[in-house]
């Protein structure tokens, strides 16, 4: 019995230390709901985070069936977007003198080269127009086209197909009309990245129909497949944003300050049928003349000027 | 100084500790995280020789009254006795080369600055933290309580540094 109070003397700070919290947490622990409830929760946390886990190693074992099912939704949810996109689809054609297929929708926008066109723009409209003359193989090619100075055709106006830019037209008669592809020695096209906005210029070094040269694109930026080209609209003969084509490749030469890249053009010029001659902006002739006469355009010949 | 006497005036600076921190400080606020625990001040400035369990006992008597006046059961009672557990351990550990005299008391004129600091630093941080973990009830928004418990330390700290300064006699160090 001595030896007892003995120790509870010696130990009294701790035991009514202890004493005195028990009293003063279970007055707080019953006084508040809210730290019951904490109580409660933090618990519920742990064994949730417990629950958790579980969860996740059960998964991995019906990974297969919901591959499967993840699957075939997939399939319809293709199905329906695929019917969606075809309703939404921009019409990329007008009809054109000469064509045969009957009557075609009369869309006042149409989408050529990824840019929509407005097709009756006073003062600029889309002149649709079928090509029944051309040449591929030659180092300076062209084509002729159905349509003339009664249609409104205009020498320096813009040729584009659906898919994107073709060529500049050259002499009008007064229903045909001569045009100077993309596929001439002398084509100098102002471009640029769609991605970053980098100009530079489009050249075509007279072997493959199908591929161009970027050219002045400086050899610090970052180049990737399948960039997008577009035409800058610094020039007059086409608006801004009309696909040229896609980067295919692209070297660094040593002896040069830009990349040599290699642009899969657009237009697929072997099977060109449909083409649109675009209408010259209003102002155009002004400032062609201005830019002549301060001698900015001395050296650049655009869109294949002879 | 007789028995009744230093007993009778603990009790007054019970109620006027109490008082004055119901009454006047416990609206105060430091951008909304940080509180002043004035009444503190009345265990923090306790004699140095108090008995443990009169220590524990009075803390726990002040601490459960501003749980009176907050309603919040415990939760003061709770870090309170803490404090007064922890209050002969911390002063065990400053004590000087040659003990305590049997006037020293806990006075920033006497013991001096590094002492009083280190003192009231440890108490007031150690008590800051158990209680508003306490309040919290788990280690969920920890930033924010860290913050209060920062904030709060300061406060009361600073308050009671004033409170030594304005109230306590200078008199010459030993």
């Amino acid at each position: 019995m001595r030896n007892l109070l003995d120790f509870l003397y010696r130990y009294r700070g701790v035991l009514v230390f202890v004493l005195l919290e028990v009293v003063s947490m279970v007055l707080f622990i019953r006084n508040s709901a809210y730290q019951r409830a904490a109580f409660f929760n933090s618990s519920n946390a742990y064994i949730g985070r417990v629950l958790e886990v579980r969860t996740q190693i059960y998964d991995y074992f019906s990974l297969a069936d919901k591959n499967r099912a993840l699957a075939t939704e997939n399939a319809q949810l293709r199905q329906r977007l695929y019917r969606a996109d075809l309703a939404a689809r921009m019409p990329d054609s007008l009809a054109a003198p000469g064509d045969t297929t009957g009557l075609r929708l009369r869309a006042d926008t149409l989408r050529l080269g990824l840019r929509p066109m407005p097709t009756r723009l006073v003062g600029s409209p889309l002149i649709p127009a079928r090509v029944i003359n051309q040449t591929l193989r030659r180092v300076d090619n062209y084509l002729t086209l159905n349509v003339g100075a009664q249609q409104g055709v205009l020498p320096g106006m813009g040729v584009l197909s659906a898919a994107g830019v073709v060529g500049r037209v050259r002499q009008v008669s007064e229903h045909y009309a001569t045009v100077t592809s993309v596929l001439h020695s002398k084509t100098n096209l102002s471009a640029k990245i769609r991605r970053d906005g980098t100009f530079g210029t489009i050249k075509w070094l007279g072997e493959d129909p199908t591929h161009a040269l970027l050219d002045y694109i400086p050899r610090q930026n970052k180049l990737v497949p399948g960039d997008t080209i577009v035409t800058s609209g610094y020039n007059q003969v086409f608006p801004e944003g009309v696909l040229i084509g896609t980067v295919d490749n692209f070297t660094k030469e040593p002896d040069k300050n830009f990349w040599t890249v290699r642009v899969k053009l657009a237009a697929n010029f072997s099977n060109l049928t449909f083409v649109y001659v675009v209408g010259t902006p209003p102002r155009a002739a002004e400032r062609d003349t201005l830019e002549t006469r301060s001698g900015l355009r001395a050296a650049e010949q655009e869109g294949g000027r002879p | 100084m007789g028995n009744a006497l230093q007993l009778l005036l603990q009790a007054a600076r019970f109620l006027l500790y109490g008082a004055v921190h119901v009454l006047l400080i416990s609206r105060l606020q430091l951008f909304d995280v940080g509180w002043c625990f004035f009444y503190l001040g009345f265990l923090l400035f306790l004699p140095i020789a108090t008995p443990i369990v009169v220590m524990l006992v009075v803390s726990f008597l002040m601490g459960f009254s501003m749980d009176l006046f907050y309603d919040t059961g415990g939760l003061h009672a709770a870090a309170a006795v803490l404090l007064g557990y922890l209050r002969p351990w911390v002063l065990r550990i400053l004590t000087p080369r040659d003990g305590y005299d049997a006037q020293d008391a806990v006075n920033i004129h006497q013991m001096g600055w590094q002492w009083f600091g280190v003192y009231l630093g440890l108490l007031v941080s150690i008590h800051h933290f158990v209680f508003f973990f306490l309040e919290l009830g788990s280690f969920s928004a920890i930033g924010l309580t860290c913050l209060k418990i920062l904030a709060s330390t300061l406060f009361t700290g600073v308050t009671m540094l004033i409170v030594q300064l304005l109230l306590f006699p200078a008199r010459r160090r030993r």
